[in-house]
């Protein structure tokens, strides 16, 4: 390799967005978890789950506006961030993670999830009702519906096929401009600089250019379960609720209201909370009011 | 032999080698392929016993995450090394060799589902509430035992009838093995395909009826 050619790359910043007072690592069904901390070691604790393909430090804005309130204990997931990569994936065994963190913790917790996160720690918080004090969940409540229409064994045919000619591991990139231009395809809203500050930490830089630190054979999986199980589930679920939407269309949502409603209608201790203008990320697009919200929710 | 299943390593044990139809062995929760004892010895084809992730001589999966669907695939993997064969499998191997079946039912002429561990799974339908068992929650130690503890999760995943007879549909042939006692939902809607056949027999000839079965759909051609 010719390291004449690597242009190594600093840490960028992004205004508000606060490195970790603390970090620490611990181990959850032989998978080592990665965890940042903010904010007084001895004040109550919230634990914060991210979403799909995201990472820990896409609360760096949000996280330290709670710090002056709680300690705030953001997880990077199994597969993503700097947290380990596993064998394999399954919601079981993710929600088994929060539930250790909640554990190590070893006392009752604020738990706020975004999307995939905030599905797993609604989960959590029904599976151990006496480590959560309230739940905050950012937009995950699950796909609005299944929308292949062709036989199951068909789908698992393919999803065969896939396992047996699938990457485990990522092409570089060339730069960290072209991880960028894939993150603003998802979050068009964000300024360059914020995106450019969540690249970042999604990748790591090798000689031969940038990879995700997020794991490629993350989004493998096949099972028989469906959105219709979301609401009644909820029905067991014992801490208040916080439910927080953005009103823009997006890749990853709103829910239709109707779906969300009939979802939401079965949660005992519910509140409801739009941020006009913020799509599916809502705490990315807009930290300040969503913890403005949340401090509001929990502080109550 | 050791064969891959994506990062995993999976034993595949070669019981018998000689010409004919191979039959591919699939062992219940918490077994291996060593349950099979004599029994495949009578069969006139090639043997082969998978030990699933998690189980006998192959890798546990790092972090634990097992379900009914990645034990169908570690079967996969074996046959894209076999090549089309019939397969039997135990308990939870049987709800992987019906999933298998449908899937794969150009390489699977035909599939003998028996009792056994981890028949039953967590039901047709959600228990809500009772979804995360108490031992997710254990540190494991790899190396004091031979089985992980977190393939025992699969006494818990949901198994629908639709899903299920969605499967037992697709298939060539099925074959299951009735013994008088009650068999969860799933395997009563397999019962209820067109392509199964209900059967009383010991292993060794319900072996026998399997390659029968077996040998009818697959051309020489085929292996």
């Amino acid at each position: 390799m010719d390291l004449r050619n690597v242009v190594y790359v600093t840490e960028p910043s992004y205004p508000g967005a606060l490195e970790p007072e603390r970090r620490a690592v611990i181990e959850s069904l032989g998978v080592r978890l990665n965890l940042l901390e903010w904010g007084d070691p001895h004040a109550s604790p919230v634990v914060l789950t991210h979403g799909m393909w995201d990472h820990a430090r896409s609360y760096a804005v949000f996280a330290p506006l709670l710090a002056a309130h709680f300690r705030v204990i953001a997880i990077d997931a199994r597969g993503h961030g700097d947290s380990a990569w596993a064998g394999g994936y399954s919601w079981l065994v993710d929600v088994g993670d929060v539930i250790n963190v909640l554990r190590w913790v070893g006392r009752p917790s604020h738990l706020v999830g975004h999307s995939k996160g905030g599905g797993q720690a609604t989960d959590a918080a029904r599976a151990v009702p006496e480590l959560v004090a309230k739940l905050v969940n950012i937009d995950g409540f699950g796909p609005p519906s299944l929308d292949d229409p062709r036989p199951v064994p068909v789908r698992f045919a393919e999803f065969l096929e896939r396992q047996r000619t699938q990457r485990h591991s990522w092409r570089p990139y060339r730069s960290l401009d072209e991880l960028v231009e894939r993150r603003r395809a998802q979050n068009p809203r964000l300024s360059p600089e914020w995106l450019r500050y969540l690249a970042f930490h999604a990748a790591r830089q090798d000689h031969d250019g940038w990879r995700w630190k997020a794991d490629p054979i993350m989004a493998q999986g096949f099972g028989p379960w469906r959105p219709e199980w979301i609401g009644p589930s909820y029905g067991t679920l014992r801490v208040p609720m916080l439910a927080i939407t953005g009103s823009e269309p997006d890749t990853w949502g709103p829910l239709p209201e109707a779906i969300l409603a009939e979802r939401l209608r079965h949660v005992a201790r519910l509140e409801r909370r739009t941020i006009p203008g913020a799509g599916h990320f809502v705490h990315i697009e807009r930290p300040r009011e969503t913890a403005r919200l949340v401090l509001d929710f929990l502080r109550s | 032999m050791r064969i891959t299943h994506g990062r995993i390593t999976l034993e595949l044990h070669e019981l018998a080698r000689r010409g004919g139809l191979p039959l591919l062995l699939l062992h219940s929760l918490c077994g291996s392929s060593a349950d099979w004892g004599e029994a495949p010895a009578t069969w006139p084809g090639p043997v082969f016993a998978l030990d699933f992730a998690g189980h006998g001589h192959s890798d546990w999966v790092v972090g634990g995450a097992y379900y009914p669907e990645m034990l169908a695939g570690d079967a996969d993997a074996a046959l894209a090394h076999i090549g089309n064969a019939a397969v039997a499998g135990a308990g939870v191997g049987a709800y992987a060799a019906l999933l298998l079946a449908g899937a794969r039912s150009t390489a699977v002429p035909a599939a003998l589902l028996l009792p056994g561990a981890g028949l039953a799974g967590g039901g047709p339908q959600p228990d809500h509430g009772r979804e995360f068992p108490e031992f997710i929650l254990v540190a494991r130690r790899p190396g004091v035992a031979d089985t992980d503890l977190m393939v025992r999760t699969l006494e818990r995943d949901v198994r629908p009838v639709d899903y299920a007879e969605g499967f037992a549909r697709a298939a060539e042939r099925i074959l299951l093995l009735e013994d008088g006692e009650p068999r969860p939902p799933w395997w009563e809607a397999t019962r209820r395909s067109p392509v199964a056949e209900s059967i009383t027999a010991d292993l060794p000839s319900a072996l026998t009826r399997l390659h029968a079965t077996a040998h009818l759909r697959s051309t020489v051609t085929d292996y």
